[in-house]
């Protein structure tokens, strides 16, 4: 736990060494809007001059830049998506990332879980020669692929779910929570219809959300699948099993009970790599599905050459990691006793 | 039960010929080679052997917990008479190609055959105590399974007792402790007021040796008037009475308060166990972690866990060679305890003889999958016959100078065993007819056996 | 002398066991084929493209006449992506970029990692603790994310995105080779190793490094399939901005805006992705059964 704050300042280093990498007149486009110009212009520059203090040595800037992030001035997007302060595209994608992330993560956890154990138990079975095998293939495609054939699949040869955005244009013409393709007051379209007891267009947003979610999972969950395997393999060769099944504790029991927890244990230290996975994931699923989230703006940002977007995407992506593997850590010795901070 | 069983003179587990095979990919390691050896009611049996000779395999066999790539060849284990192995071997007979997943399903059905006798009739030990135990679940509640899982009317009983038991009934009770001790009367009077899941509780306090009178006294008058909700009291008369559990997936709630008070109730149990065992503190022992014990204590955890519900038989896997020497001579000390308090019969497998002759009536020594001598105790140690024993003895170290000999030549690869006795290549006296036929047990003493051309058979 | 006669036959038999235990493991086998085609079309196409029948062997040939994909026909067996590109042709010429592409980031990156991870273990202590806190930094930004921000920095183009892919890699493998020398370092012949007062470096040169080679490379043939996964992930999403590219993520993208009426412009090129991927990792498992004395023995 004491390592979250080295880590954090290390992810800041490491955003502000892009930064200037690429130079002061970089930093500066994040912080300078496109639109002023001439004098005005000349008269920002300086005033970002002086409030960065460009004329300092590195490690000082640093030190002035970290001041601004810490008050929360992230600088500036200016993207086909949105363009303003970075923290308010923040405050409009994130939530619709978080929404996606955590629906994925769900079908994650309710799938895998058991799908490992059963071929851990079954191990050789038909059974588990053909999950291993699908989860291999899926394992082995790109993520856009997955969403692409899911398209192919519901949207085009079925027509019964949506191919892209949060919803149906139509359904939200007029209503008073509803501009500019920002929901109110959660920014997370699903929920908000909810709070406004508008089923229709919640339902609409709940098939949205269903084909960029599955898709999120179907990768992670194959390196759960193959990783819960693993493990619960080794853990019931353990001596503890054995010892629980000499006891005569019924098969059930010693499977979900004594081997599945203790195989589980690993697979909680390895979940912060697969949240980045889903992090990582998110960035292309929502360009294919036209998802407005933190993934879309940020490729929309990278194909703008956008400075603010990607450094405000990096530096996020980053503090969510790192606010993960913290969460991770006490979710860990919450349920191993070995472990006490 | 017990009388019971002194007059059953049959064995309780008589093992014919037994065959065991591990395939591997290096080829197939053949563990157990016809081992025949009978485990009788009552005794402590002593199995010795060097590392790899099979007789940690022959003990796991007895419990049926094998590996998947554990191959029944041929012979049987018969615990009380069932041949639990059948299907293993029976599958490999038919089969042309051994395949571990089809072993494996029938493995499964053993599972759960036997489970229902492991824990009861029939427990085991294992020799690492450190890795014996689930680091997830608390001491208490790892011995508390085995009670609940084959005892639930025993528990259900214990709690309903206290439910029924009224102030006047302690103070009864108490009243006939003093005058009388724990004998017949005191059973007669909780049969009678139909609370004779008192007794073991009562008898747990009253034996502690470290309290007062009148604080066991105490103790004894709290043992009443403990409510239970009338949904759950319905559901533990009916697991009292027939001593199995209920399907407790279909009943949601009362389920839970059922489970729950079975749970609590083995806990209570445990600790009175654990405190009989001389282990102190055991109400706080029960809600600890087994990385908060030492290997001794974990492995007096694993004892308890074994013998709580007086099986009929356990088997000790090598309990103490993992354990520094003076916890050793505890854990000894406890097994010996056990012996007397609990009538049970013992498998004992060590590879130190020293051991061995300290707890066991009667020593097997084993050499490559194979019994190679049998016999009682005095038999053994005082004159050994088997060639290989004989070495053995050299090799203990005594206090008293003497030379120490070690035995010469490697134990044979399990792969390819020789085809006759599997002692040859290491034998002083080897004959001919050693290299081209398997001995078979001869008898040299009373009840003393030995698988050696030296004490029968055709001499040439 | 026959001690050492036997040491030969043991090597010589512990070889022919890890053949069989490779051999025996058909999808391992099928893996190897796929590589192999793989490996002969980068190959081939990078030292003798003249063998082939193609005018730009590097770049992709654009048909402005017809540019909307067309069906798999006998002219075209793949059939055709935006704009006019032959896929069979393209395909073959994307996988000698997708090949060295792959290996260029994880050869690199496996050997600074496996550098950084054996100094980590050997030396310890605070060394270890620095190294392994830079690891995890780098971790903390996911990997596809982190390379965008790279790119952006050091201009949007294939170097970069090697170079991205490097520093983004590296991590990954130092811990690998950290675990593994870890494990190295307590056996016991590294100790005789010192006692006999071999130097720190032979130490670690001769002794640690060979023995945590095998897993790390069981590792590369893995990775080298999700580095593909990655490259074509990075090019789907417009990474690379220079058209003509015969990368297959590029490929994928160029069919994205006709996967209503021409699946195949996508799925196809996509395909060879997944096949290529599908591909390693079968024989990344066939590889780890050998080396893995436990997996090496059972049934």
């Amino acid at each position: 736990m004491l390592l979250f704050i080295p880590t954090l300042i290390g992810l800041t280093v490491i955003v502000f060494t892009l930064l200037h990498i690429g130079g002061t007149t970089k930093l500066l486009a994040m912080y300078l809007s496109p639109r002023l110009t001439g004098a005005a212009r000349a008269h920002v520059i300086a005033e970002l001059d002086a409030k960065f203090h460009l004329n300092q040595p590195v490690y000082v800037q640093y030190f002035y830049w970290l001041i601004q992030i810490l008050e929360g001035n992230w600088g500036i997007t200016n993207t086909p998506l949105y363009s303003g302060p970075v923290t308010q595209a923040i405050a409009i994608f994130f939530p619709n990332t978080l929404i996606l992330t955590i629906f994925a993560a769900i079908i994650i956890w309710l799938v895998s879980i058991p799908l490992g154990v059963h071929t851990a138990v079954n191990r050789d079975k038909p059974s588990d020669n053909a999950i291993r095998v699908a989860s291999l293939t899926f394992y082995a495609m790109p993520w856009y692929l997955i969403g692409v054939v899911l398209i192919i699949i519901f949207a085009v040869y079925f027509r019964i779910l949506p191919i892209a955005g949060t919803v149906n244009p139509s359904l939200v013409v007029g209503l008073s929570w509803y501009h500019n393709g920002i929901s109110y007051p959660t920014h997370i379209l699903l929920i908000d219809a909810l709070l406004h007891g508008d089923f229709k267009v919640a339902w609409n947003a709940f098939l949205h959300l269903i084909m960029p979610s599955v898709t999120l999972s179907l990768g992670v969950m194959a390196a759960l699948i193959r990783l819960m395997r693993g493990t619960m393999l080794e853990t019931m060769d353990q001596d503890f099993v054995n010892f629980a099944r000499a006891k005569g504790v019924p098969e059930k029991v010693v499977i979900n009970l004594h081997a599945k927890n203790n195989a589980l244990l690993p697979v909680v230290t390895n979940f912060g790599y697969l949240v980045a996975g889903l992090l990582g994931g998110v960035v292309v699923i929502e360009d294919v599905f036209s998802y407005p989230g933190i993934g879309m703006w940020l490729t929309s940002a990278m194909l703008n050459n956008d400075m603010g977007g990607i450094m405000g995407g990096t530096l996020l992506f980053g503090l969510i990691l790192v606010t993960t593997s913290l969460f991770l850590d006490i979710l860990y010795a919450k349920i191993d006793p070995r472990i006490r901070y | 039960m017990m009388e019971n069983r002194k007059h059953d003179s049959s064995p309780i587990v008589k093992i014919e010929n037994l065959h065991l095979h591990y395939y591997t990919r290096r080829g197939i390691y053949k563990a157990l080679n016809g081992v025949n050896l009978e485990i009788r009611r009552g005794e402590v049996l002593g199995v010795a052997g060097e590392s790899g000779c099979g007789k940690s395999t022959l003990g796991r066999a007895i419990m049926g917990i094998i590996p998947r790539n554990a191959a029944i060849v041929e012979g049987k284990i018969l615990v009380d008479g069932v041949d639990y192995l059948k299907p293993l071997r029976e599958y490999f007979k038919k089969a042309k190609k051994f395949k571990p997943t089809k072993n494996q399903d029938l493995l499964k059905k053993v599972n759960e055959e036997m489970s229902k006798i492991r824990g009861q009739k029939i427990s085991m030990v294992f020799q690492e105590p450190m890795t014996t135990l689930n680091p997830l679940l608390t001491v208490g509640y790892q011995i508390s399974e085995v009670l609940f899982y084959h005892n639930p009317g025993l528990l259900a009983s214990r709690r309903l007792a206290r439910a029924r038991a009224t102030k006047e009934d302690t103070k009864n009770i108490v009243k006939i402790l003093k005058e009388e001790g724990e004998g017949e009367r005191l059973r007669q009077y909780l049969k009678n007021r139909n609370i004779m899941g008192l007794e073991d509780q009562i008898i747990s306090i009253w034996r502690r040796k470290e309290l007062h009178d009148l604080k066991k006294e105490q103790m004894i008058l709290e043992l009443c008037c403990e409510p239970i909700s009338s949904m759950a009291r319905g559901y533990l008369e009916q697991i009292e009475k027939t001593n199995s559990l209920p399907k407790f997936s279909k009943l949601p709630i009362v389920g839970r308060i059922v489970k729950r008070e079975l749970l609590k109730e083995a806990f209570k149990k445990s600790a009175e166990f654990l405190g009989l065992l001389g282990i102190p503190d055991p109400d706080k022992v029960v809600y600890m972690y087994p990385h908060e014990l030492s290997g001794g204590q974990r492995q007096r955890i694993v004892i308890t866990t074994a013998m709580i519900n007086n099986p009929n038989l356990v088997i000790l896997d090598e309990p103490t060679s993992a354990l520094d020497v003076t916890i050793q001579a505890q854990i000894l000390e406890l097994v010996k305890e056990l012996k007397e308090k609990i009538n049970s019969t013992y498998m004992f497998i060590s590879h130190d003889l020293s051991v061995l002759s300290e707890v066991s009536d009667r020593i097997a020594i084993m050499y490559a999958g194979q019994v190679v001598e049998v016999g009682p105790k005095s038999a053994i140690f005082n004159s050994p016959k088997h060639p290989y024993t004989q070495m053995l003895m050299e090799a203990i170290p005594t206090i008293e100078a003497h030379e120490l000999k070690g035995i010469k030549g490697e134990v044979p690869d399990m792969r390819n065993p020789p085809k006759g006795c599997m002692f040859y290549p290491r034998c002083p006296y080897a004959m001919p007819i050693c290299k081209e036929k398997r001995p078979p047990l001869f008898k040299v003493g009373e009840d003393h056996y030995v698988a050696c051309y030296l004490y029968g058979g055709e001499k040439k | 002398m026959s001690a050492q006669k036997t040491a030969k036959e043991d090597k010589h038999r512990e070889l022919k066991l890890s053949m069989e235990v490779f051999f025996s493991n058909k999808s391992a086998v099928a893996g190897l084929v796929i590589f192999l085609f793989y490996f002969f079309d980068a190959i081939i196409l990078q030292f003798f493209p003249q063998v082939m029948p193609f005018k730009h062997p590097y770049s992709l040939t654009p048909n402005y006449v017809n540019p909307i994909p067309l069906p798999p026909s006998k002219k075209f067996p793949f059939g055709t992506t935006y704009p006019g590109v032959n896929l069979l042709t393209a395909i073959i010429k994307s996988i000698r970029l997708d090949f060295w592409l792959s290996l260029a980031v994880v050869v690199p990156g496996a050997f600074l990692g496996v550098i950084i991870g054996i100094v980590a273990t050997y030396f310890g202590g605070l060394v270890d603790e620095v190294l392994m806190r830079i690891t995890d930094i780098v971790f903390s930004i996911p990997y596809l994310v982190l390379a965008i921000a790279i790119g952006y920095v050091l201009g949007r183009t294939l170097d970069s995105m090697m170079i991205a892919l490097i520093l983004v890699w590296w991590p990954l493998y130092a811990r690998y080779a950290r675990s593994v020398t870890l494990e190295v370092k307590e056996i016991t012949f590294i100790e005789a190793a010192r006692a006999a007062g071999s130097s720190k470096m032979k130490i670690m040169f001769r002794h640690i490094l060979p023995n945590s080679l095998p897993p790390v490379f069981v590792q590369m043939s893995l990775d080298l399939g999700t580095i593909m996964l990655t490259i074509s992930a990075l090019a789907f999403i417009g990474f690379l901005p220079a058209a003509n590219l015969p990368e297959l993520g590029y490929l994928t993208s160029l069919g994205y805006n006709y996967v209503e009426t021409a699946p195949w412009a996508m799925i196809i090129p996509g395909m060879f992705i997944v096949l290529f991927a599908l591909a390693v990792n079968l024989m990344g498992d066939g590889f780890r059964d050998v080396i893995d004395p436990r997996r090496r023995s059972a049934l």
